[in-house]
């Protein structure tokens, strides 16, 4: 699991109680997950075509 | 009838035949905004002079001959993240207090151009991030079925407006639950339309791969007639999606009665969406799945992915998204954030690169999962939240004997779809005996919208719960 206080004290962000519980169970949750991931595919991630040029002006 | 009593559909047979003009409805919608918003708080700001003109304008255009369609003249109000040119675009928020655009947002632009009248903008939780709309600036937004309790959010001033007669239609953006969770706290209806079917120019940004654009209206008719004027593809958005213009309203539209679902499979999930539901809320939900199936359609029973992985999935890419879109002015400004906001920011500056990265990779699997599920029925029912309204300043709430964040408990059943970005319609399901509104989701393919539509006519013919609206005094 990582150091989210360490992570925090780095980047001069006030850690709470709360936000490291939420840090660590999404942290959990997403180390389970990776056993789902296809390593072989490319991810989409946000606009993945870039607008064609007839977009243009 | 008053415009606070029709629906949108209502108001606009009204004004085609002459019953009432655009001025008329405008003047008893501003009516009901300056006897209400006192004690409801869902406008900050109202543009009545302006109202007024365009009312006018749209009075004197169909004397002319001119016939926009159904919005022609109907009074409306956008969310406060729409851009507005001249008009203040506040986000909810300290930090646009003073912003007035020069422009407005692709959505206002559309329905300006559908004849409709823009009345004011509503208030919501800041920055749309969170779902109770008790802003820290502005006054919390008020539920007009209880006013102790929250309208939901982050669309609550949008919803709480429609509910109570201020309006016939306004807009509203969902990143995670947005419109459909205020949509069942206020008993009224609100798509989150498929990803890129409604433009996001000038939609002040959450998450640029969760938001989306969509209107809370009363019924499945007046939504999808709304839904019609602001769908389409807009260069200006990347994520705008081409090749899917919207169906002709004439399609999207579902008849005047919808008095059959034979042949319509829905899918009803055994796991995940009917865990720890307020016993009312379940049986409200199944009561709808027996009235669909009692008008002919099958319920197919089914599992879906672990609806918990989901909403990891989506909550890191909002953490990370929301983070990215607020590092300008957190570091400067933090001072203008309210402490809810600052400290989920401050949570997705936190989250390192490489699980943003795996969760796109884990969002594309499962929407290759939905995909496969939707091809086996037409659309999923599910609850929108778990639970009704909760009070103004309530941390947290019991469900299934067991305490659960409000926050929480409000989005654990909408927040997925975003990541998935299907279109899902919230719509009322009930009501509870002390009298609030219980709220459902109909899910269905990317871009299928119209069945959606015709679907939830159907329910919404075959039950009493659309049209309800609370009894309001000053």
């Amino acid at each position: 699991m990582r150091d989210w206080t360490a992570i925090a004290a780095g980047l001069k962000i006030e850690l709470s109680e709360r936000m490291k519980q939420t840090l660590e169970g999404l942290d959990k949750t997403m180390l389970g997950l990776r056993g789902l991931i296809d390593w072989q595919e490319e991810p989409i991630l946000l606009c993945g075509v870039p607008p064609s040029e007839d977009d243009a002006e | 009838m008053s415009g606070g009593g029709m629906t949108l559909i209502q108001a606009a047979q009204a004004l085609r035949s002459g019953h009432v003009s655009s001025s008329e409805l405008t003047e008893q919608c501003l009516s009901r905004i300056e006897r209400l918003n006192p004690s409801l708080n869902a406008f900050l700001t109202v543009t009545a002079d302006a109202a007024r003109a365009q009312a006018r304008q749209a009075d004197e255009e169909r004397r002319a001959g001119m016939d926009r369609g159904p919005l022609h003249g109907i009074p409306i109000a956008h969310k406060d993240l729409f851009c507005t040119a001249g008009v203040r675009t506040t986000s909810g928020s300290k930090l646009f207090e003073s912003y007035v655009p020069p422009f407005d947002a692709a959505v206002v632009e559309r329905l300006r151009e559908a004849g409709a009248v823009m009345l004011g903008k509503t208030n919501m939780h800041e920055h749309a991030y969170g779902i109770t709309c008790d802003n820290p600036h502005y006054g919390p937004v008020r539920n007009p079925w209880d006013r102790e309790r929250i309208p939901g959010g982050s669309s609550g001033g949008s919803a709480a407006a429609v509910v109570a007669g201020m309006c016939l239609m306004a807009t509203g953006s969902d990143t995670g639950g947005s419109i459909r969770v205020p949509a069942a706290y206020c008993g009224v209806t609100g798509l989150k339309p498929t990803y890129g079917l409604v433009s996001k120019y000038g939609a002040l940004p959450l998450s640029f791969s969760l938001d989306h654009c969509g209107p809370i209206a009363r019924t499945v008719r007046d939504v999808a007639v709304s839904l019609a004027a602001m769908a389409g593809y807009d260069r200006r958005d990347p994520n705008s999606a081409r090749g899917h213009a919207p169906a002709p309203l004439q399609d999207l539209l579902p008849p005047a009665e919808v008095d059959s679902l034979a042949g319509v499979r829905i899918g009803m999930p055994e796991n995940f969406f009917f865990e720890r539901l307020d016993t009312q809320v379940d049986n409200a939900v199944h009561f709808m799945a027996y009235r669909a199936q009692d008008l002919g359609a099958e319920l197919v029973a089914l599992r879906v992915p672990d609806g918990t992985q989901l909403n990891v999935i989506s909550q890191v890419t909002l953490l990370v998204e929301a983070a990215a879109v607020h590092e300008p002015y957190i570091r400067k400004q933090r001072r203008l954030y309210g402490e809810d906001v600052s400290t989920l920011i401050d949570t997705g500056r936190l989250i390192p690169g490489v699980d943003y990265v795996q969760a796109q990779r884990l969002r594309r699997r499962a929407q290759g999962v939905y995909r496969s599920i939707l091809k086996q029925v037409d659309c999923l029912l599910v609850p929108t939240t778990p639970i009704v309204a909760p009070m103004i300043g309530q941390a947290e709430v019991a469900v299934g004997g067991q305490a659960e964040a409000v926050r929480i408990a409000s989005t654990r059943l909408v927040r997925g779809f975003n990541a998935l970005g299907l279109p899902a319609l919230g719509m009322p399901a009930g009501f509870t005996r002390g009298g609030l509104p219980i709220g459902m989701q109909l899910v269905g393919r990317a871009f299928g919208e119209k069945e959606l539509f015709r679907i939830a006519a159907a329910l919404e013919d075959a039950t009493g719960h659309v049209g309800r609206q609370p009894e309001l005094t000053d």
